[in-house]
């Protein structure tokens, strides 16, 4: 358990990265897996919370850490306050947010912003402050914990706002409160917005780029592997050059995600080659039982080595807040996640190991793939039947016989000539018009 | 005979004269007969231009007289007369110059300009003399400072030439007599002098005078009451002594002396650091020369007056040395209590690098061989110091700029000291300064005879360099500063330094991901040829690194292009390579020997060749033996096939003797698969121990070349069997039954092996794959039409796109020159990570067609994808790799003549 904890563990590599907010389900996760102490946890839970409002939170979490019935005065005279400036905040909001709560009102309003701008300054004395004001009203609301008011405000604010970076942070706002209320299809869409702005922004420095992109990653994970189309997803954000790029100056334990992504993903399959040399040059800078087992199949052929680290990857799934999400299913819960990835990777060794072998033993077959014999030539004859696999069953010795794939010399010696009679073509016709344009001349 | 011994001693004139008599073949006719006959065409042309000398002599005579007025002019302040005798000696220059058909104006006229312009600023210097003259005299002045100005500029490079040495340039000059007229020129100037100091005698108690009464001076600097010394006078006689510099006869030591002196007696604070400044500047002038170094205890000097004025800067903290703005005439006259900021003339971080530099200079010059270098080196931390300290005081005030450069010079001497060499520096400057300190008290009773200082200042600043514990905390902090503040350049090499010391402390990957995130390998081109050379021997340490922690294919890529033009001395700036095909001039090689890195930091080139042949051996041997039916395809090292080329061409084969020879006799083992052989080879070179971990390094070379060895023997042999056991495989090389399961399997899935496993058995199968006869003499047909093709293609472009093929034939004979400057990373893309290269597809490399393709050219497009790159990577398609052609290694002579 220590060893799994120390190891692989990413929460003090990904919290960083993350809105104080978003930490609380990572927290409550590993609360739930009991990897660590409650109190720990509690007491951590405490110290996010003196950041943020949420005071009643705090409040009751204090409770149930020290026993108590009474709340420290500190967090009493604190509530106090938050409430006073909500009070304040409202206030100032408050023309702009009954604006918006009447609707005949809003329909008023057109997809010219300045025209917007114009009107509600005319017609009902808003100016800037007051759009100011709701930005500020929706981050308290945010911070209060109230996130469905803070993504309305927020997108409110975004159709008013005429600030760039303002809007920015309204942005990423919005997506962490979308992902806190665990609306992924809109989530989604925030996060691709986000993308396109960071990625056309232009940056006061190429390392506030990174870290710009380093974050959204790490926001995107509660989105993808939540979506149900969130495993392709992550593949084609995160194996984009730049962003690999930013992963691999700042955050290598990102690569965890991209690789079970690409292990439990058919569609992805012809980036995987690449992404195994990316694999290789960060084996120096970062180790992940994931990574490791994707070297053992690709890398050294060591399939024992790659038995064994299935095992361990099994165990880093079901304790990793992301990819570890359970599933009640009556009254056994599963790992979703789990069972696709080693029925992936199950596939993956037997792929390649085929492919170098042209004959097996069916008992090793079995051994080497987790099944009893049974199980194993079942799977091997529907793989066969399924056109996946070109080999034939002994049965009487009780082996796998693949045929051989050789390619044929005539073939080979018609593709290296394909080309030529084109090439010379090309060239007769490229000397005619030059000659022509000689004569000419 | 006569003409012998008539004192001609030009050795072409009596060979002349001995051709002569053999022309004439006359005994009968005797020397002087001859000589009036003529027969001699040299003495004909001596002859006539004897009669010339006196109308020449004349003109000469009479500038010289001008001159004279001139100086007497001076003497009197009288700008009236000046001005009219400038006109005068302008209109005999004239004459001057067309006698002589000289180009160059007479040296007399410089001198003469030179002290005009002089006197001129002395005199606008001295206000209060300029309100006493008279109209006229101050309206002359005034026409002459335009006319002066206007005038100079024409000779503007000879007077320069002068100023800087004005002993130099008569000795050149004389030097250069192969022209009569120099002759003349020469002996007028000599006459010239002898007046000037006549007339010096003559004149009146001028200041001019003083200077060349220098004892006079000192005795009245040294006698002068101590009651008496105001600030007034003190900064009279330092105006005076400053004027004196650079002028022709003064004794550079002596003008060191006595602006020392005037240290002591300087009055405040300001002026005695204004002093001390051209005390400094002084000392740096006691050796024009550029080849020559500073002398060591002059050296010392300077270092101890920086120091000193540190000291000032840091007590009187209201005084700012600034260079920008030229400040009042009587700033320095202001008190220590002064409410304000008192400004003075200078430039520290400028004397700081000069300080520096002479220090590098003198090891450069000094023989490593002797006790004197070591001496040398020893000095080291007191630079550091006061690098250390300077920079201390530019980041309290605020100037991090400058503390950035201060920064780098002691970068540049940190970085490549193994924590060893650091530690034994950290103990030396410890030492040093105890030693220093017992010198220091017995210092001050030498110093009685002169008066003691007027300004005493308290050694505030520490004289002892802080040292971290490690090198690398050191060059941490340095470098982290650099970063932050420095300037383009200091940057750029701080972040080499930075790469290397990485390196030399087994970092690979921190190093080559700096390497890569600096985009240094895209730049370097650009810049000047010491960071190229510091470039070059980054990536030198960066391919022992590599070796060191068992990476070969990167070692190989960072040292193959050091090796590709055999010219790795030059490269490393660590000797000179002589080359058969172009001379050098005098200058170039004089260029060269100022670049030449001190011997403490040389790095050792027998054990870079061992490691750049291994690497090259490990990696092409199996290359060789996978592709034994066409050799020349695919060659990763050009120099290590070269070299086999040679060797087996030998019809005898001696005994390894140097590193070469041994690489080759391992090569020739594992060839054979004799991985044992192999090993013995290599692991008998006697580099290794230059190793720290010797040991490791050995075990890691050890199961490297088993592997090779196994995969030579299995490309070689495998035609030969059917199949083959995995524990006699394993048994063969003394390798483990995974690892070579692992090795084989490679080969099988990359297809460089047609096998597969039989898995009950444990046995590798061989497909037949072997073509026939036939087969194979078609695909070496289809191969031959496919470059017959391509040469059509290249000649086609050659006619039509206008001269292609003419720059590929150019870029293979000069591609050290043009040194990689279409970006053809070489070995970015070999240890397959790229960066963004966006502008490495562009237009730049069209000029490479030819070189690219001819026949060394391949697409790794399997390998050329990578990380590291940090600012996106652009098309990752066709990003070919060239085996040859343009060498990334930065080029010397590129710098010399552009």
């Amino acid at each position: 358990m220590e060893e799994i904890k120390e190891n692989y563990d990413l929460t003090p590599r990904v919290a960083p990265n993350l809105d104080r907010h978003l930490v609380f389900p990572i927290l409550e996760f590993l609360q739930e897996r009991q990897l660590y102490p409650d109190e720990q946890i509690l007491k951590f839970k405490i110290e996010l919370l003196n950041q943020t409002n949420m005071v009643d939170y705090a409040m009751d979490i204090h409770k149930s850490l020290y026993h108590t019935e009474d709340a420290p005065q500190d967090m009493v005279e604190r509530r106090a306050e938050v409430v006073a400036r909500l009070k304040s905040l409202e206030e100032a909001a408050a023309p702009l947010v009954s604006f918006l709560l009447n609707p005949n009102a809003v329909q008023e309003l057109r997809a010219d912003k300045q025209y917007n701008l114009q009107m509600l300054k005319e017609r009902y004395q808003i100016g800037p402050d007051q759009i100011e004001a709701l930005y500020q009203y929706a981050k308290f609301q945010f911070e209060c914990g109230n996130y469905t008011g803070a993504a309305d405000y927020l997108y409110q604010y975004r159709t008013l706002c005429s600030n760039l970076e303002r809007s920015l942070s309204a942005l990423w706002g919005k997506l962490a409160s979308e992902i806190l209320m665990q609306n992924w299809d809109i989530a989604l869409e925030e996060l691709n917005r986000l993308k396109e702005i960071i990625d056309s922004k232009s940056f006061s420095s190429p390392l506030n780029q990174v870290q710009n992109r380093i974050w959204l990653m790490h926001w995107g994970l509660y989105i993808f592997f939540n979506h149900d189309n969130g495993r392709t997803q992550i593949i084609d954000l995160f194996n984009q050059d730049k962003y690999l790029n930013a992963i691999q100056t700042s955050a290598p334990h990102l690569l965890r995600y991209l690789a079970t992504a690409f292990i439990v993903n058919k569609r992805r399959r012809p980036q995987l080659k690449e992404f195994i040399k990316v694999i290789q040059q960060e084996h120096y800078s970062y180790k992940d039982p994931i990574i490791e087992f994707l070297a053992c199949v690709f890398v050294n052929y060591d399939f024992d080595g790659a038995q064994k680290k299935m095992k361990e990857c099994e165990e880093v799934i079901v304790n990793d807040p992301f990819l570890g999400k359970r599933v009640e299913d009556g009254n056994f819960s599963t790992v979703p996640l789990r069972d696709e990835f080693l029925e992936n990777a199950r596939l993956f060794i037997f792929e390649t190991y085929c492919k170098i072998h042209q004959r097996i033993d069916m008992g090793v077959l079995a051994e080497k793939l987790n099944l009893n014999y049974e199980e194993a030539e079942r799977w091997i004859v529907n793989l066969i039947r399924t056109s996946k696999l070109d080999a034939k069953i002994d049965s009487e010795s009780g082996t796998v016989i693949m045929e051989p794939t050789q390619p044929n010399v005539h073939e080979q010696l018609i593709n290296h000539t394909k080309g030529l009679s084109g090439r010379t073509y090309k060239l007769v016709n490229q000397l005619l018009e030059h000659t022509q344009a000689q004569a000419t001349r | 005979l006569f003409d012998h011994q008539s004192g001609s001693d030009d050795s072409e004139y009596e060979s002349d004269v001995e051709e002569d008599l053999d022309d004439v073949q006359d005994t009968n006719v005797g020397g002087a007969s001859r000589y009036l006959a003529g027969g001699s065409d040299s003495e004909d042309e001596e002859l006539r231009k004897r009669v010339v000398q006196p109308a020449k002599d004349k003109r000469f005579e009479e500038m010289v007289s001008t001159v004279d007025q001139m100086k007497h002019a001076i003497n009197i302040n009288d700008w009236v007369r000046l001005q009219e005798y400038f006109d005068k000696i302008n209109k005999q220059l004239e004459k001057v110059m067309r006698i002589t058909e000289a180009v160059k104006a007479p040296i007399l006229y410089i001198k003469t300009l030179v002290m005009l312009e002089d006197f001129l600023n002395e005199t606008l210097a001295n206000k209060e003399a300029k309100k006493k003259m008279s109209t006229s005299n101050s309206k002359a002045l005034n026409s002459m400072k335009q006319r002066l100005k206007k005038n100079n500029k024409l000779y503007e490079e000879e007077i320069n030439k002068y100023r800087q040495s004005p002993e130099t340039e008569e000795v050149k000059e004389s030097d250069d007599a192969d022209t009569e007229d120099d002759d003349i020129d020469d002996c007028v100037f000599v006459d010239t002098e002898s007046e000037d100091e006549e007339a010096d005698d003559k004149g009146d108690p001028s200041w001019e005078k003083m200077l060349s009464k220098k004892d006079k001076l000192m005795e009245k600097l040294y006698s002068k009451d101590p009651k008496e010394i105001t600030w007034e006078w003190v900064n009279q006689k330092f105006k005076e002594v400053v004027a004196a510099r650079g002028r022709k006869g003064t004794a550079r030591f002596e003008l060191v002396d006595q602006l020392t002196h005037l240290t002591r007696i300087a009055k405040t604070p300001a002026q005695k650091l204004e002093i001390l400044f051209s005390v400094i500047s002084a000392q740096f002038d006691v050796n024009p020369g550029l080849s020559g170094h500073m002398p060591i205890n002059v050296w010392k000097k300077c270092v101890n007056n920086m120091l000193t004025i540190l000291d000032i800067l840091v007590k009187y903290d209201n005084i700012v040395v600034d260079d920008t703005v030229e400040p009042d005439e009587d700033e320095t006259s202001k008190p220590e209590d002064f409410d304000g900021k008192i400004r003075v003339w200078g430039n520290l971080v400028a004397f700081v690098e000069r300080i520096d530099t002479e220090f590098f200079k003198s090891l450069q010059c000094i023989d490593p061989h002797t006790r004197e270098y070591v001496e040398r080196l020893r000095d080291e931390p007191m630079f550091l110091a006061l690098a250390q300290n300077i920079q201390d005081y530019f980041e309290r005030s605020g100037d991090y700029k400058a503390a950035a450069k201060v920064a780098l010079r002691q970068v540049e001497l940190i970085y490549y000291k193994p924590q060893e060499v650091y530690d034994a520096m950290r103990k030396l400057a410890e030492l040093v300064v105890e030693e220093d300190e017992e010198e220091d008290s017995e210092e001050p009773k030498e110093e009685t005879g002169p008066p003691s200082s007027f300004i005493v200042v308290p050694e505030v600043v520490p004289r002892k360099p802080t040292f971290p514990e490690s090198s690398r905390a050191m060059m941490d902090v340095l470098v982290s500063l650099i970063y932050k503040y420095g300037d383009e350049r200091t940057k750029a090499r701080a972040m080499i330094c930075d790469i290397y010391h990485h390196a030399l402390v087994d970092n690979f990957v921190t190093a080559r991901d700096l390497l890569l995130m600096s985009h240094l390998q895209d730049n370097i081109q650009h810049m000047d040829i010491s960071t190229q050379i510091l470039f070059n021997r980054s990536m030198a340490q960066l391919g022992l690194c590599a070796f060191r922690v068992g990476m070969i294919t990167e070692a190989h890529s960072c040292l193959s292009e050091l090796y590709s033009g055999q010219r790795v001395r030059e490269l490393l700036a660590q000797g000179v390579s002589q080359s058969r095909y172009h001379e050098k001039t005098p200058e170039q090689e004089r260029l060269e020997r100022r670049q030449q890195m001190p011997y403490h930091m040389h790095i050792n080139l027998e054990l870079l060749e061992a490691v750049q042949l291994i690497c090259a051996m490990l990696l092409e041997v199996p290359n060789m033996a996978a592709n034994s039916h066409d050799v020349k395809r695919k060659v990763i090292s050009k120099n290590f096939r070269r070299l086999l080329e040679i060797s087996e061409r030998q019809a005898f084969t001696a005994p390894p003797e140097n590193v070469r020879d041994h690489a080759m006799a391992a090569t020739r083992a594992l060839t054979k698969g004799d991985f044992l052989k192999a090993f013995e080879v290599v692991k008998s070179l006697d580099v290794w121990k230059l190793f720290k971990n010797r040991e490791t390094i050995l075990d890691i070379v050890k199961d490297r070349i088993k592997e090779e060895a196994l995969r030579t023997y299995l490309f070689t042999y495998s035609a030969s069997y059917e199949s083959l056991s995995l524990d006699q495989l394993a048994k063969m090389f003394d390798l483990s039954e995974n690892q070579v399961h692992s090795i084989v399997s490679k080969m099988m899935i990359n297809e460089e092996l047609h096998a597969s496993w039989d898995q009950p058995t444990r046995c590798i199968i061989f497909h037949d794959v072997q073509h026939t006869r036939l087969q194979t003499l078609a695909f070496q047909l289809t191969e031959k039409l496919a470059v017959l093709a391509e040469s059509n293609e290249r000649a086609m472009e050659a006619r039509t796109g206008g001269g292609g093929l003419d720059l590929s034939s150019r870029g293979r004979d000069n591609n050290q020159e043009y040194a990689g400057g279409a970006g053809g990373g070489k070995w970015q893309d070999n240890m397959s990570y790229n960066q963004g290269r966006q502008g490495y597809n562009g237009g730049a490399r069209s000029g490479y067609g030819g070189n690219r393709s001819s026949g060394h050219a391949r697409d790794w497009s399997g390998q050329n994808r990578g990380s590291g790159g940090y600012a996106g990577r652009g098309g990752t398609g066709n990003r070919g790799m060239q085996m040859d052609g343009t060498s990334r290694m930065v080029s010397l002579n590129r710098g010399v003549r552009a």
